[in-house]
This record gives structure tokens, sequence and C-alpha cells, in this order.
């Protein structure tokens, strides 16, 4: 199956060929992972300020507050609001899951996984970690300008989002950077497909991928195909702002031509609903393949749930529409895109189903990775399930820009790609810095992030249910919301646990990766796949020889099985 | 503060006081039930076998692929049950609502409705009823500020537009919501049913002061809200001047639901 | 551990090297066109929903500007063929002519697209003049941006010509850069035909 043979190269040397202008995929891929677990950080304090300001309106926030704000007393101004919930899913979605799922366990994972020595494009990969470096300086840099960063919600809705409703420059900047990390991400998305095309060991048919990599092939396919349509879109935008272009202007924006506001949201949303499958794909690899690594069983009808993440792929393509209900679409197409986002259902269940039948009669260890793994299966599908309100037109007329899809969109994005990314973060520890991060204190944030996660969103989902709408500074002006506050300050003191919690995260990750003495044996998981047939860390060159596959990636429990192992590693051939 | 309420209480959507709004509540709940049914078998499968097959429990595997074609009869068969016990079942039932009911626009010429024109800006709610002479965007009209008054009982017509932003007008004790955007007018109709004082708020971003853009709706018997038209239109008259070009935003009625692209220039 | 083997086969034929790189060529190519066609979108649901057009009364362009564009881009993929095929047989002198003529046209068609944009300003069409002028200056920039593109992308082919290059390395840097040169012209077929003609 491979197309050539790629060569060993020599082990870099000097601190900037090791560490920052770096071809090694693995050295990427922690350049990634730093990267996003530092936006995730800034993204998580963001939420936490915005979360104060919805449980103690008014109030200064914590220690910080007083030196952040000094013009209010310490609390957040309305329109740093505005500032914070834009720059929070900004910088969540295209700064934090995607630098980290994509960005680090893509590139750490697929090269390893395949049995190659690197991607397809070592060069073109060190260039697309460093546009998505440039990408976040601009994105932070327009919090420092005169009117502050980009403050119309991630989605920037013209006519909110051009000149007459942001004057400032941070709208541009911010535009600047989702275009330049849009090609960033096109360029890593081109760079995986490639590879998985052309440089699976010999041997390794499609099938015989494990399946975090169809996970991680399909998000590039869609990331290849739609992330350019976004930049049309913002492209398109930053014309209307610099170049007087009228694209997006009507109304009192229209001081010469018009154009069309809508027409922005069906370009944004074609590209917004592949991107939110496009952020839950890797980690439904992921969660696929570790539900059989710690059930020691094959992964039940992993061919089915290949394909079903294919078609769901295929089928995100064409639902876009649910988002915009309330913009009045004719009926014809309104009515279309209800029946073709319900259809995302069936796919969904049978993979739901084969996760259930991979742990079914297994013989489960409770490690960290595979508790994370099982918390995956229980908020996504908590998550998802809340998603069929919103893809009803009428129930979807009074649940739209309220809080319940603000906590249907964290359980499906936020809950279930974060504890997926814990567990390949713990999961794949020993490969990449060559030591386990300690156990008892994984689980310990495990139930504590667990606990926090469900406290968060599903309070979220009660007071959308209640009515209370989003992106609001102060929700308790409304007769109608003053019954949700104590919901509110419940959901806050939810967040703040588990914002606290991930400090037990960042303290054993960075002691594992720079403090532990104790190094990882090569297989501590016990486990097949090919990363795990070398030694750990991962050695630069990856492979001495190329291997040749015999088997799939999870073969566990075959009774032809010797030696006391209940596990086959994927070049081994039995008897 | 309020009394102590319950938790039920609490969580509970706001008073429905619209005539179809109960269609919606009842979809939420059935699709509600589904939900946690399937959930509930989830949840069984999740911790059941998490607790049946702990390795102490259940030391060797059972080695299978899930490929036997009982397997992938068991998998399918789920896979069509949620579809078609719980997305075909909403779709229609939704569908139904939204043809039948949401969007069947009212006959202008046989049925009584009041026909009120919303301006959202940044960031307040400007409404505009007709005024005795039936016409809009004439002299006597009464335009209010953030006051929307409207009898029970009768269907009220709206037809929606933005000045600047896209806003969205939304009616918690209706359930209903409508984008207000630049450039294009949209519709909605609504019966109230109950009297009272209600919140309408904006459900789209739209500036820094997205949060105050808080308009009051009063639902009168029909009596009071004749009186009040009355009385409206007198002070409407006395205070706003007809030499200002300011408050003519109106726009010719469309009747019957369809809407004239007034403001698409292009 | 396991038993590995160097696969033999492996190790030679630079052909598959060079299927792996046109691979990841037809991905770049998949993407840039969603970037044109989302431009397309746009374009065409402004002119279908407008019940006039040009909007605003706005006076059609002439066809002689961009009817020049669209020989010279033409002309220039032609010629890069056959730079092309001079490669494959080897024969670097002749196929010298043919890419600087191939570069010289892609300069020209910059040139040519300088004077579309100064006889729109002539005639009064500005950005903002109507979303059929900003439809206008849009594409054209960003098509125009993408051949920019193009030309860097030719002085890589530098090495090929004076023959620096190892042979199956040219073979694939000209199919690549011949992909994506040939693929602007299309597009810039689509958008003469889409925004001039009709």
């Amino acid at each position: 199956m491979a197309f050539y043979e790629q060569h060993i190269h020599p082990k870099p040397t000097t601190f900037l060929s090791k560490y920052i202008f770096s071809y090694d995929h693995k050295v990427i891929g922690k350049q990634f992972l730093w990267y996003g677990i530092l936006f995730l950080l800034v993204g998580g304090l963001m939420a936490l300020m915005i979360r104060w300001t919805l449980a103690y309106p008014g109030q200064a926030f914590p220690i910080i507050g007083h030196f952040l704000f000094p013009e209010t007393g310490g609390a957040v101004p309305p329109d740093t609001y505005a500032m914070l919930f834009t720059m929070h899913g900004t910088i969540m979605i295209f700064y934090a899951i995607t630098p980290i799922l994509i960005g680090a366990f893509g590139n750490f994972c697929i090269p390893l996984m395949l049995g190659a020595r690197d991607m397809a494009f070592p060069l073109l990969n060190m260039l697309s970690f460093h546009l998505a470096a440039l990408s976040g300086l601009i994105l932070m840099a327009s919090l420092f300008t005169p009117l502050g960063a980009a403050a119309g919600g991630w989605t920037s809705y013209p006519t909110l989002s051009t000149l007459i409703g942001s004057p400032g420059v941070g709208q541009t900047l911010w535009s600047l950077a989702i275009f330049v990390l849009g090609v960033s991400s096109t360029m890593g998305a081109v760079n995986y497909i490639t590879t998985i095309i052309t440089l699976r060991a010999p041997g390794m048919g499609y099938f015989d991928m494990p399946l975090t990599i169809w996970g991680l092939g399909l998000t590039a396919v869609l990331n290849a195909i739609f992330l350019p349509v976004l930049g049309a879109g913002v492209l398109l935008l930053i014309f209307d702002r610099v170049f007087g272009t009228t694209f997006f202007l009507a109304g009192a924006a229209a001081t010469t031509g018009t154009g069309d506001p809508v027409l922005f949201q069906h370009v944004f949303w074609i590209f917004g609903h592949p991107e939110v499958y496009i952020l839950i794909l890797p980690a439904w690899g992921i969660v696929s393949d570790q539900l059989s690594f710690f059930a020691r069983k094959p992964a039940f009808g992993a061919k089915a749930t290949a394909l079903s993440m294919t078609s769901i792929t295929v089928l995100s393509t064409l639902v876009y529409g649910h988002h915009m209900f309330t913009t009045q679409m004719s009926p014809l197409l309104t009515q279309t895109f209800m029946t073709l986002t319900m259809t995302i259902s069936i796919p969904s269940a049978i993979f739901f189903a084969n996760w259930l039948g991979t742990i079914w009669k297994g013989s489960i260890r409770f490690h960290s990775p595979m508790l994370f793994s099982l918390g995956v299966v229980f908020v996504f599908g908590l998550g998802g399930l809340t998603g069929l309100y919103l893809g009803t037109v009428t129930t979807d007329l009074y649940l739209h820009d309220t809080y319940f899809v603000v906590g249907h969109f964290h359980y499906t994005m936020a809950a279930s790609v974060l504890l997926g990314g814990f567990a390949a973060t713990y999961f794949w520890m020993p490969k990449m810095f060559g030591t386990i991060m300690n156990e008892f204190w994984a689980k310990v944030h495990f139930w504590i992030t667990m606990m926090g996660l469900n406290g968060v969103f599903f309070g979220m989902m009660l007071v959308g249910y209640g009515g209370m709408h989003r992106r609001i500074y102060n929700p308790f002006i409304y007769e109608f919301t003053q019954k949700l506050i104590p919901i509110n300050t419940f959901t806050t003191w939810a967040a703040i646990v588990m914002g606290l919690a991930q400090i037990i995260f960042v303290i054993n990750f960075v002691h594992a990766v720079f403090f532990k003495k104790e190094q990882a044996s090569d297989n501590p998981w016990e486990v097949g796949t090919l990363e795990w047939t070398i030694p750990s860390p991962a050695p630069h060159y990856n492979f001495k020889d190329i291997p040749v596959v015999k088997c799939g990636p999870h073969e566990f429990g075959n009774p032809n099985l010797s030696g006391g192992k209940d596990y086959q590693y994927q070049t081994e051939e039995l008897a | 503060m309020a009394n102590k309420l319950t938790f039920m209480e609490m969580i509970s959507p706001p008073e429905d006081i619209s005539e179809n709004g109960h269609l919606i509540d009842y979809l939420f709940n059935y699709t509600t039930t589904l939900n946690i049914f399937f959930f509930v078998l989830v949840c069984i499968g999740l911790f059941g076998f998490s607790f049946l097959y702990h390795r102490k429990r259940h030391p060797k595997a059972y080695y299978t692929y899930g490929n036997k074609r009982v397997h992938i009869l068991v998998a399918t068969v789920i896979g069509i049950a949620v579809f078609i016990g719980i997305d075909l079942n909403i779709t229609r039932l939704s569908n139904n609502d939204y043809i039948g009911i949401f969007i069947n626009w009212p006959d202008e010429t046989k049925e009584d409705v009041v026909k009120v024109q919303v301006l959202g800006q940044q960031w307040a709610w400007n409404f505009r009823q007709a005024g005795v002479d039936g016409v809009f965007n004439t002299e006597d009209d009464l335009v209010t500020l953030n006051d929307l008054r409207v009898p029970a009982g009768k269907k009220v017509v709206f037809q929606i537009l933005s000045k600047d932003v896209i806003h969205s007008l939304y009616f918690p004790n209706a359930r209903r919501k409508t984008d207000a955007i630049p450039g294009r007018i949209t519709r909605m109709w609504i019966q109230f049913n109950k009297p009272g004082n209600y919140d309408i708020a904006c459900a789209e971003m739209c500036g820094t002061y997205h949060y105050r853009m808080k308009a009051s709706l009063t639902v009168y018997e029909q009596e009071n809200y004749d009186h009040w038209l009355a009385e409206a239109q007198q002070i409407h008259d006395a205070v706003n001047d007809p030499e200002d070009a300011g408050i003519y935003w109106g726009w010719k009625w469309a009747p019957n639901g369809k809407v004239n692209k007034v403001g698409m220039t292009k | 551990m396991s038993g590995t083997m160097v696969n033999q086969e492996l190790k030679q034929d630079p052909a598959k090297a060079r299927l792996s790189s046109s691979i990841a060529m037809i991905m770049a190519l998949i993407s840039f066109s969603m970037l044109f066609a989302t431009l397309m979108l746009g374009y065409f649901a402004f002119r279908f929903t407008s019940e006039v057009w040009p909007p605003l009364g706005m006076e059609r362009i002439s066809l002689g500007i961009p009817t020049a564009s669209t020989v010279v881009i033409l002309l220039s993929s032609l010629l890069y063929l056959c730079f092309e095929s001079k490669v494959s047989q080897k024969s670097l002198k002749s196929g010298r002519f043919y890419f600087t003529a191939t570069f010289v046209l892609g300069c020209t068609f910059m040139i040519i697209q300088t004077l579309l944009w100064s006889k729109l300003k002539e005639l009064g069409i500005f950005t903002g003049t109507s979303v059929f002028a900003s439809m206008l200056y849009a594409f054209t920039w960003i098509h125009a941006a993408h051949v920019a593109g193009g030309i860097i992308a030719l002085l890589f082919l530098i090495p090929t010509v004076s023959g620096t290059r190892e042979h199956e390395a040219s073979l694939s840097w000209v199919q690549n850069v011949g992909q994506y040169w040939h693929f602007l012209g299309i597009v810039w077929v689509i958008m003469y035909f889409s925004l001039f003609v009709f």
C-alpha cells in the first residue's frame, strides 16, 4: 500500500531545528498540543468571567477583576462581555479543539498508526503550525486595539460584523486571523489525506486502519472541502469592512449599494455545520478504538462504525439550514433541512450501538483513558439527543438562540471533545513523552470534570428550556428570567469547580512531561496498533524497518493467541 | 424576591399565553419522553456493562467482531428504531404544526386580524399600528416605543424589519421568535389569549446593549384595548410632530402573509 | 517485538512518489475550487434574486479587456502544455522557450487585470457602486492573487529549466504546477462567461 519508503533523516541537533522549526510530525504535534492547551486555558478563563457575570451581575470578578476592569470596580463591563463570549467561542473552536484533537493528535498519531516515518509533506506540516501560531497572535493582538476585539459573537453575522455594527479594527483582525487559520488547517488537511492514502504500511487496507485514523481522515476531508467556504465568507466580510464592497450590507449600513446579510449566514453555516462534525470525528474515532482496547475485545462492527462515520460526514454537508430556521427561508427549504437533519440519527445510533456492543461481554479495565472514553459515550448520548429538539423546526422556534442551544453544543462539542482529548492525552503520553501520567490523580480529574461538565451544561439546558436567551450581559432584567437565577448561580459554581479541577490535569501533565523519572514501557496499555511496536517515547525516525501489517487494529482475545498475551500486534501473524 | 418555587416550577418555561404555543410545549415533552426512553437504554448498557463486565467479574472477553448477521441486525434495528420512533414522529408532528398553523397566514379579507409593523433597532423595538384610516405609514398611525399592546383572542400579524443589524423579535410567553433583518421583511402571526403584562426580548446578538433590548407586551380584553387605542391615538398626536420624517419608517402592508421586497434596492 | 521486513518494492518507483504529490495537488485544487465556488454561489444568489441586473442601472463593461485576459490565460496554458511535453522528452532547450512564454503571458495577464480595474474606475464603477461591482472587484482580485501565486510557483521551476533538478523530480514539479496553472485558467473562463458575457 505505501507508495514509497521515506528516508530516515539524521536526528536534528540544534535547539531551533529540534523545537522551533522541526519537520518531525511528533514535534509539530507537541507544538500544537502546547499551543492548544494554552488557548484552552485562556478560553476557559474567559468562560469563567462570563459565568461570573451571569451569576453575579455587577460584582467584581475575583482576584483579577480590579486589575482588568478598574473603571467598573472590577466587574466585567457590557462591551467587554460581548468580546468575551465572542473570543471564548472562537478560541475554543479554532485555537483549542482544532489544535489539540486535529493538530496535535492528528499529527502525532497518523504516521505512527499507519507505519510511516513522517507525514507526506513535512515542510507543509511545519508551515501549517507556524501559520496557526501567526493566526493566534493576530487574534490575541485584536484584544489590545483601541476599540477592543471582535464582539459580534463567534458567528459574526453581518450587519453587526460590518463597519456599522463593529467599527473597530478588532473585527477585521478577527476575520484575518480566521482566514489565516483556515489556510493552516487546509494545509494540514491536504497533508493528512495524502499521508493516509499513500503511506499506509504494506498490508494495511483502509479497514485495517484504527478508527482513530478514520476519524482524523474524515475530519481532514471535511476541512479541506469546507474551510475554503468560510475563507471566502470572511474574505468578503473583510472586503466589506476595508474595501467598501457591499456584499452583506443592508438597511442603515448600505450607504451605496445593498447586499444580503443572510447570504453570510448561508455561507457561514455551509462551513459551520460540517465544522462541528470536524470537531467531533477525531474524538469518535479515538473512543471507538479505546473502548475496544480496554474491553479487550475487537471493536464491535468496526467496519460499520467506519462506514457510519463516513455517511455522517456526507450527510453533514446537507443539513446546515437548521441553524437558520428563524430567518424565514422558504417552507420547502425549511422542511427539507429538518428532514435531512433527522437522517443523521441513523448512522449515529448505529455506531452508538456498536460502542455498547464493544463493551458488552468484554473484560473491562478502567484505566483513565477508558473512563474518559466511557464519559464521552454518556455526554455525547445526552448531547446528541438534545440536538433533536433543535433540528425540529417548531421546537427550534422557541429554543433558537436560548441557552438550550448553548447547552446542546457544549455537551456535544465541549464535553465530548474535551473528554476525548483527555482520553487521548492520558493514552498517548507514554508514546509522546515516555512517561505515564499519575493514574490516581487522573481518576480524580475524571470524576470532578465529569460532574462539573454535567452540572454546567445541564444547567444551561434547563435555563434554556426556561426561555433564557443567549449572549446577554444581565439576563435578570426580564420578568421571565427571574426564577432562573438560582440555576444560573449553580451553573457558575459547577463551572468554577470544573475549572479548578483542570489544575489537577495541568500539574499531572507538566509533571509527567518534565519531571517524572519513571519511564514508561514500550506498550503499557498492551495494545496492538503500530505505534506500540516501537519504543516509548517514539524515536525520531519512528520505524527502523517499515512494518508489514498482518491483521486489524483490534485483535484482542483471539483464541489462537499464545504466550499469555490477549492481544496481537498488527505486524504479527498468528498460526 | 419571588416566593420560593419548587424545582419543577423553576425549570418550566414561561407561562404560555398564546393560542398555539402549547403545540410547541407538547412536541418538546413528546421528544423528551422518547429521548429519556432511549437514553435510559444507553445508560443501562453503559453502566450495566461496565458493572457486569469489569475485568474482575468477567476475566475473559467474548471474542467477536460484531459482524455476524445477528449483530448487524441488532445494530441496524436500533438505528432504524431511533429514526422511525423518534425522528420521523417528531418530524411529522412538527411539519403539521409548522405548515398547518405557524406559517398558515390568516386570510385578512375574511378574518379580523390586528396588524403590527415592527422595526428593530439598536437597542429598542418600535411598533406601528395603522390607525383609523387602516393604512400604514400615514399621519394617523400609532407608533410606540418598546410598548406593544394587543387585544386578547385575536390573531396578530407582524411584519418585521430591522433598521441596522439583525435582531430577533422574541415572545417567550408565546414560544415564538422571528429574526428582524435589515433589508428584508419577515413575518409572524400569533394569537395572544390571556390578558396581562409580559416580556418581549431580542434574541439575536445585536451589540453591546442587546441584553436590555426589552419591550413590554400588554394583552388587553377587547374593550380595554379599544379604549387604550383611542387614548393612545390622542396622546400620540399630541406628542409627535407629523412633519418629522423619522416617524414614517413604516411600509405598505402586504396582506395574507406576502411581503414586498421593501428596502431591497440592490 | 514483532518481526518486520523491509519491503523491496517500496524503495523504488518514483512514479508512485509523483502520484503522491498529484493526490495532494488534487486535494488542494478541490479546496481552491470551494473558495471560488462560494464566490460563484454568492454571485448567483445576488443575480437571480435581483429584479434588475445589473443593479442600480450600472452599465456593463465592454468585453474588450476581459476577452484579452481570456485569450492570454488560455494561451499561457497551451504553451505550458508544450513546455510539459518538452520536459518529459528531456529536451530542456526548447522547453525553456515555452516556459518563458508561459511566464511572460502570466505576467501579461496580471497587467491586463490592472487595466481592467482602471477601466472600471474610469467608468465610475467602484467597489461600493453596487453589489455587482463588489463582485467584479472581489472575484478578480482573488483570482489575480492566486495567479500571482501561480507565477511564484513558476519560479520554482527554474531549477528544472536550468537543468539542475533531477528528471523524476522535475516531472513531478512540472505536473503539479501545471495542474494549478490550468485550474486558474478554467476558473477564469467560468468567471469570464458568468460575470462579463452573460
